[in-house]
């Protein structure tokens, strides 16, 4: 029964197979070590500078023997029932501490030159200690918490135990998420880094208890049925735990105070951690082609392995990127469940760290709730923008704007100071061209007021995505709000294709069309603002318009039909060409229709000619 | 320095007439309303602006006393609960006001108006000056009755320039008792609102409205001013600071919820409201800043969190 179950569950065959990449793709800090150097570092490619890693490589080790200690202090206070199994994670890891520490000290002074730096890296050292033991013990009590908070209301035989374990799991994770945080930033403040671990730990340890304890749980459930069925099984396991303690020093205390904790609890409650064990360990030396669908005998097998399992549980946990030992669950969902969370925490800290993915998820939540009319927003300005949604989505932005669009800027000295108008091309299904001319110029243009944009009716009245783009400071397109925002001498970016523009089939992209009835112009005439054509290049390809599905009913013209929910990711380019020169023309001859559209003409032809260079360049659309 | 009022008793009367019983200048306040209010100051004329005689005896009371400035505040703004009769009132009485007003060569009249009388159109600009045409909202007698009052006012002014007029625009009125649509609206627990959009709105603190009401008086500028509080709120920020929660309904769904409620009688909202849910509709302050010399002491959040503690 239990069998088929487990056999059958998808989550966990993904979870085998997925285990490998995972731990693949994530530590630079596993392959550093000596001892880890395995056929599966050799997949990963050298991503840092080698000087760079050595610098990082040196930290970790020291910090998790002063970790250790200052753990063991901490632990040896509260009496908690999770004490032995802590422990034992600790001794696991000392062994492979010493190795790296001695061979480090040589190979710093080339990278950091004189004493003080010296100093710094020794402080910085002491602070990352200090600052993983803070993490541990919040950890500790957030998953204590947490974990009593999941048991609550739950009867099962061995409470103590379950409570023991699923902590220990929560915990673990929690820290391991610490420890790659602070690897990830080494840069920052102790202060900062302090509290970031902390603030992580307690949200990995909180958000883990649930899961941990079901784990648990689930484990006690399947295994039940099992044990009937492998009648075999019970001593066997029992034996090999035995002389898995008697080989393995370090854990002794740990598998003894388990013992004793668990004293009145039935005799089989130590194998499951004895198989945990050694399931785990196996984990770690498994690849993707071992398959876990067969539950009992793999256990077994497993049981079997505990000389080669050692080595490698020694190696993970000096690497201290795995964590501590009860975070790796026997192959059951818990492995899939975790090594889910650690490939999406890797991947969000391969960009900005943990706490900036998770200010960008909560600026993107911001942003929907912003869109659909829920926002309750405080900050905003008399045109409508917010200035706490820009903040909490600029991580988003940055990430657009950077690695995945790698805007591109030619000519951002063009753009005068003071009042100015800036004429692009509007172009894409969704005009995301607003939003990165204003990033645009605020980035490389800062001694510029905030610039604005300008969009049409269509887009700024249209529900949810108008609202959304308001809040991030687009302006309706009228008059008096453009002499407006002239008159604060803002740079203000116009589209005057407008509507037309956003329109026009993929086929047609990049050819311009008209430009309405020059409002630009006379703006400029009776202002006296400069007019600066602006090319764009690549927001055509982010999202391209495919097709136009009628939505009257919705109350918008169309909705545009894109290859995707998400843009994609085509390289931006933005060129910014000469100020149009008006000559000197009287304000009055903005009622000159004849000269506003010479000058409508003149300024069209501007960007037309600086979008055929820009493409001409570009030899791909999305390479750039 | 004699100052005539009108509504007395009304949203506005309450909030000025403390002002002006506080005001040493000010030596007599004569009140030409069907109910009296307290005061030492205060001279009571019973008068029905609604009656068609009511031209003749605001006549007499303001020359009787040589009126220095007349405030018509007689304006509804609590439940309406017979539309005809609110418009008798504002839109007649407002007639006979204006009327007895030339007669008596009166120096200076204010008259209150609402920003919501600029309308909530798709085509408004960011910030709605005075020029801005008052384009009112087609489903609501409460607007266009205050719309068709301002246009009364304005031709009045053209006729008597020697009338130095006021109109003040207000914002929706918000303070601890404070009856009107909004103030109604925002107290409820839970607002609906349309889904996809969140206009801008303001609000105005009943003690700045007061305190502009008073600048009026002696204001060396004649014509309309915005009467706004500090800054802007989302409508969904302006009901979570009123200590209520917005919920997004989608448009049409809404819509014929309102339609049907209102048929039945049963209306809990104005259906007008709509509008004012989808569009932005911000007036400019800068006018009554810079020419009366108004500046708003509370922010639009102050002014929504003085309703949440009533």
């Amino acid at each position: 029964m239990a069998k088929g179950v487990l056999g059958n569950d998808p989550f966990q065959r993904g979870a085998a197979s997925r285990q490998p990449e995972a731990t693949d793709a994530r530590k630079p800090a596993e392959e550093k070590k000596p001892a880890a150097k395995k056929a599966k570092a050799s997949g990963k490619p050298p991503k840092q500078a080698a000087a760079a890693k050595a610098t990082k490589s040196r930290q970790p080790p020291a910090a998790s023997a002063k970790k250790a200690s200052a753990k063991a202090r901490e632990k040896a206070a509260p009496p908690v029932a999770p004490e032995p199994i802590a422990d034992e994670a600790m001794p696991l890891r000392e062994p492979a501490a010493p190795v790296t520490p001695r061979t480090t000290p040589p190979a710093r002074p080339p990278v950091m030159a004189d004493d003080a730096a010296q100093r710094t890296a020794e402080n910085r050292r002491v602070d990352r200690a200090l600052t993983e033991a803070l993490a541990a013990e919040v950890a500790e009590a957030a998953a204590a918490a947490a974990v009593d908070e999941a048991l609550q209301g739950r009867e099962e035989a061995n409470q103590d135990v379950d409570r023991v374990l699923a902590t220990e799991l929560a915990a673990g994770m929690a820290e391991a998420a610490v420890r790659e945080v602070l690897d990830q930033d080494s840069g920052t403040s102790p202060h900062r880094a302090r509290e970031l671990a902390a603030t992580v730990a307690a949200q990995v340890a909180g958000a883990a208890g649930g899961p941990a304890v079901d784990e648990v749980l689930e484990q006690h459930a399947s295994r039940g049925p099992l044990e009937r069925g492998a009648d075999s099984r019970a001593p066997l396991s029992s034996d090999e735990y035995e002389g898995h303690l008697e080989d393995e020093d370090d854990e002794d205390a740990w598998g003894h105070d388990a013992w004793g904790l668990n004293a009145d609890a039935d005799d089989e409650e130590p194998l499951p951690t004895s198989e945990e064990v050694a399931a785990m360990e196996q984990e770690l030396e498994l690849t993707a082609s071992v398959t876990r669908d067969e539950f009992p005998p793999q256990r077994r097998s497993s049981l079997s392995l505990v000389p080669p399992v050692e080595g490698a549980q020694a190696e993970s946990f000096s690497a201290g990127e795995f964590g501590t030992e009860p975070e790796r669950p026997p192959p059951s969902r818990a492995g899939g469940m975790f090594a889910l969370a650690r490939e999406i925490a890797g991947q969000a800290l391969a960009s900005e760290g943990l706490g900036r993915a998770m200010g960008a998820m909560q600026g993107l939540v911001e942003a929907v709730r912003t869109g659909l009319g829920a926002s309750g927003g405080t900050r905003v300005d008399e045109y409508g923008k917010d200035a706490a949604l820009v903040e909490n989505l600029q991580p988003v932005l940055d990430f657009l704007y950077g690695p995945y669009w790698r805007v591109s800027v030619q000519g951002a000295e063009m753009v005068p100071s003071g009042a100015a108008i800036l004429v692009a091309n509007h172009s894409g299904a969704l005009p995301y061209d607003g939003l990165v001319m204003a990033q645009a110029i605020t980035r490389e243009r800062p001694d510029l007021r905030e610039p604005r944009w300008l969009v049409e009716d269509q887009v700024f009245h249209a529900p949810v995505l108008g609202t959304l783009f308001n809040r991030l400071g687009a302006v309706r397109a009228c008059p008096e709000n453009a002499l407006r925002l002239l008159d604060e001498q803002r740079p203000v970016v116009v589209f005057p294709e407008g509507y037309q523009g956003l329109s026009k089939p993929f086929a047609e992209r990049y050819r311009l069309k008209r430009f309405g009835r020059g409002g630009f112009v006379k703006l400029a005439l009776r202002t006296g603002a400069p007019i600066v054509p602006v090319a764009i290049v690549g927001a055509e390809e982010t999202s391209p318009l495919l097709g136009r599905i009628p939505a009257s009913f919705l109350g918008l013209p169309y909705l545009p039909l894109m290859p995707g929910p998400l843009p994609l990711p085509a390289k931006w380019s933005i060129r910014f060409g000469e100020p149009i020169d008006l000559g000197d023309l009287a304000p009055e001859s903005a009622e000159d229709l004849g000269e506003v559209q010479r000058l409508t003409e003149r300024t069209r032809e501007s960007i037309q000619g600086m979008i055929q260079a820009l493409l001409r360049e570009r030899r791909s659309v999305f390479a750039g | 320095m004699r100052v005539a009022v009108t509504g007395a008793s009304g949203e506005f009367g309450k909030l000025l007439l403390p002002l002006l019983e506080r005001d040493p200048n000010v030596e007599r306040i004569v009140v030409l309303d069907v109910a009296k209010p307290a005061g030492d100051k205060v001279e009571f004329h019973r008068v029905d602006l609604t009656r068609h005689d009511a031209e003749g005896e605001l006549t007499d009371a303001l020359t009787e006393h040589a009126v220095d400035a007349l405030y018509h505040l007689a304006f509804l703004f609590g439940p309406i609960r017979s539309g005809s009769m609110a418009h008798e009132l504002e839109v007649v009485g407002t007639m006979n006001v204006l009327t007895a007003a030339g007669r008596a060569r009166l120096p200076r009249l204010v008259v209150p108006s609402l920003t919501a009388a600029y309308g909530a159109r798709g085509n408004n600009p960011a910030l709605l000056r005075e020029e801005a045409p008052l384009q009112g909202c087609p489903h609501s007698r409460f607007i266009n009755d205050k719309v068709e009052v301002e246009g009364q006012v304005m031709a009045f002014r053209e006729r008597h320039p020697d009338t130095r007029t006021l109109v003040l625009r207000f914002a929706p009125l918000l303070g601890s008792d404070v009856d009107n649509p909004v103030a109604r609206l925002l107290s409820r627990a839970v607002v609906p609102t349309l889904l996809g959009y969140d206009p801008l709105w303001q609000a105005l603190h009943a003690e700045d409205a007061a305190r502009a009401l008073h600048l009026a008086l002696r204001a060396n500028a004649s014509g309309a001013f915005n009467i706004v509080g500090r800054g802007v709120l989302p409508l969904s920020g302006l009901i979570r600071q009123a200590g209520a929660r917005p919920l997004p309904l989608p448009g049409p769904m809404f819509r014929a919820a309102l339609h049907a409620l209102d048929m039945a009688g049963a209306a809990t909202l104005p259906v007008a409201l709509l509008d004012y849910m989808h569009y932005s509709w911000v007036a400019d302050g800068e006018r009554a800043e810079s020419a009366l010399g108004f500046v708003p002491v509370h922010h639009v959040r102050d002014a929504a969190a003085a309703l949440r503690r009533s």
